[in-house]
């Protein structure tokens, strides 16, 4: 396959690399944003608990991530584990940390929507005789994550954006190849400016399948 | 014996009792009615009855069950008892239809056709089964209603309670509700329903239990109430009606 932008041609000898480089971006993302909601998800669970302690420590699980920087953690558990023994590959390494922060954020989200909810609903479910855990999985989570899809489409947007920075962890993503590509050319301008391009298509396309699963998800007379 | 027996039940707030020494029995077939000024404890007694709040002492026999027993299996003992909300509390994630059959689906364990077939039959009787695709933003107020009461019926509860099921309505959803509650009456289901509306009262009772301030002030029939001659807690809250 050729790139057959004039501008861009410059680049096409590269394309392997510009290729294989987008596939890890793609598989970190789509990666993270499943892990993050599965774990947004099972937090958002915990910062409903009957217990106080539980809930306590989901609060500051959730302040902690929102608190502080990303790369603070994965340079925490790339660099840091090691010393405890354990070295894990960077791809781990980025799934890990991108998976313990993006679930504090969706966690966020998701009770930010929880609040909005109807509580006599999840009274009624209670009076008829449906279980905590049933309450849950029947009318809280089905209506927190439906309220929820635009901040949660919103967040794997930010998911591809902030993929980038795994560079510094030394897994070789997209923006590591076209580091790469551009020092070897020396075509600063058209690389950087090719890979913004790249960048805006692939949140182009998350937009607009978010679109169609926010108008499948909303919930008739309501959104 | 009576199907529900509540004695001596008290529920307390810090030091604030909210019901205090509140006894009364209602048999199974009966409609009663529980009135009483705001704030008099009547939700919290519904609400203790089925244990969504503990109760603080007393007790409350359930079909010769203790509910208040730490034993017993509280969630057995709700889906027995059919709850109607203020607000309907319908599931507004679901349509019509799958309000009415989650619970059969998923507590009674029904295949989704039979649940669905049972779902539909309660909306048939409440005029409601060609509503059964649409959702519950759609509904006029007195539809919904509708729509909790086959849910609530669905279940083949041994009693219906309702939590103000007019107050939320307008003065015409207030007649169509009325009257459909007193079907369910003149059905002989066994009702314990707290309100204000003297006209429900009316209309879907045999007998008031008229609580004040925790306390069950009266148990008597409507008209006999209506009928007391200067009492100034009755005549407070009728307002000089009769």
């Amino acid at each position: 396959m050729r790139v057959d932008f004039p501008f861009f041609a410059d680049l096409a000898n590269y394309w392997p690399q510009i290729v294989r480089g987008l596939r890890d971006t793609i598989l970190l993302s789509v990666t993270i944003t499943i892990t993050g909601l599965i774990g947004g998800i099972g937090v958002f669970a915990l910062a409903l608990s009957p217990r106080g302690l539980v809930r306590f420590a989901t609060q500051s699980y959730i302040s902690l991530f929102i608190g502080t920087p990303l790369i603070v953690f994965l340079f925490l558990l790339y660099y840091g584990l090691p010393n405890l023994g354990v070295t894990l590959s960077p791809f781990v390494i980025a799934v890990l940390g991108f998976t313990l922060n993006v679930s504090a954020y969706n966690a966020r989200y998701l009770t930010i929507a929880y609040k909005g909810l109807d509580q006599a609903e999840l009274e009624s479910a209670r009076a008829q005789g449906f279980s905590l855990f049933q309450v849950f999985r029947l009318i809280t989570a089905p209506q927190s994550l439906r309220m929820s899809v635009p901040a949660l489409t919103n967040q794997a947007i930010q998911n591809i954006k902030d993929s980038s920075i795994v560079f510094l962890i030394q897994y070789i993503e997209f923006f590591a190849q076209m580091q790469e590509v551009a020092s070897r050319t020396f075509l600063f301008f058209k690389t950087y400016l090719f890979t913004a391009f790249v960048y805006l298509l692939l949140v182009s396309v998350v937009v607009l399948a978010a679109r169609r699963v926010e108008r499948k998800l909303a919930i008739p007379g309501l959104t | 014996m009576a199907l529900l027996e509540v004695k001596n039940l008290v529920k307390s707030y810090g030091d604030r009792n909210v019901l205090d020494g509140v006894s009364f029995e209602l048999e199974e077939g009966e409609a009663k009615v529980v009135m009483g000024p705001s704030g008099c404890g009547k939700s919290t007694l519904l609400r203790c009855l089925n244990r969504l709040h503990e109760p603080t002492s007393g007790a409350i026999l359930f079909d010769g069950e203790d509910v208040t027993d730490p034993g017993v299996d509280v969630r057995a003992l709700r889906s027995r008892i059919g709850f109607v909300f203020q607000n309907f509390a319908l599931y507004r994630h679901m349509s019509v239809l799958d309000n009415v059959a989650l619970a059969l689906r998923r507590l009674k364990k029904l295949p989704r056709r039979e649940a669905e077939e049972r779902a539909l039959q309660e909306l048939e009787r409440m005029e409601m089964a060609e509503k059964r695709d649409a959702y519950p933003a759609a509904l006029s107020g007195g539809q919904s209603q509708r729509v909790a009461i086959a849910r609530a019926l669905a279940m083949d509860p041994r009693v219906l309670f309702f939590d103000e099921p007019t107050s939320a309505l307008d003065p015409i959803m207030v007649r169509e509700v009325v009257t459909l509650i007193n079907r369910l009456y003149l059905d002989n289901v066994t009702i314990l329903c707290v309100t204000h509306d003297l006209n429900l009262a009316r209309h879907i009772s045999d007998r008031v239990v008229f609580l004040d301030r925790g306390k069950v002030y009266a148990e008597d029939r409507i008209e006999h109430l209506l009928a007391r001659d200067a009492d100034p807690v009755i005549d407070e809250f009728f307002g000089g009606e009769d």
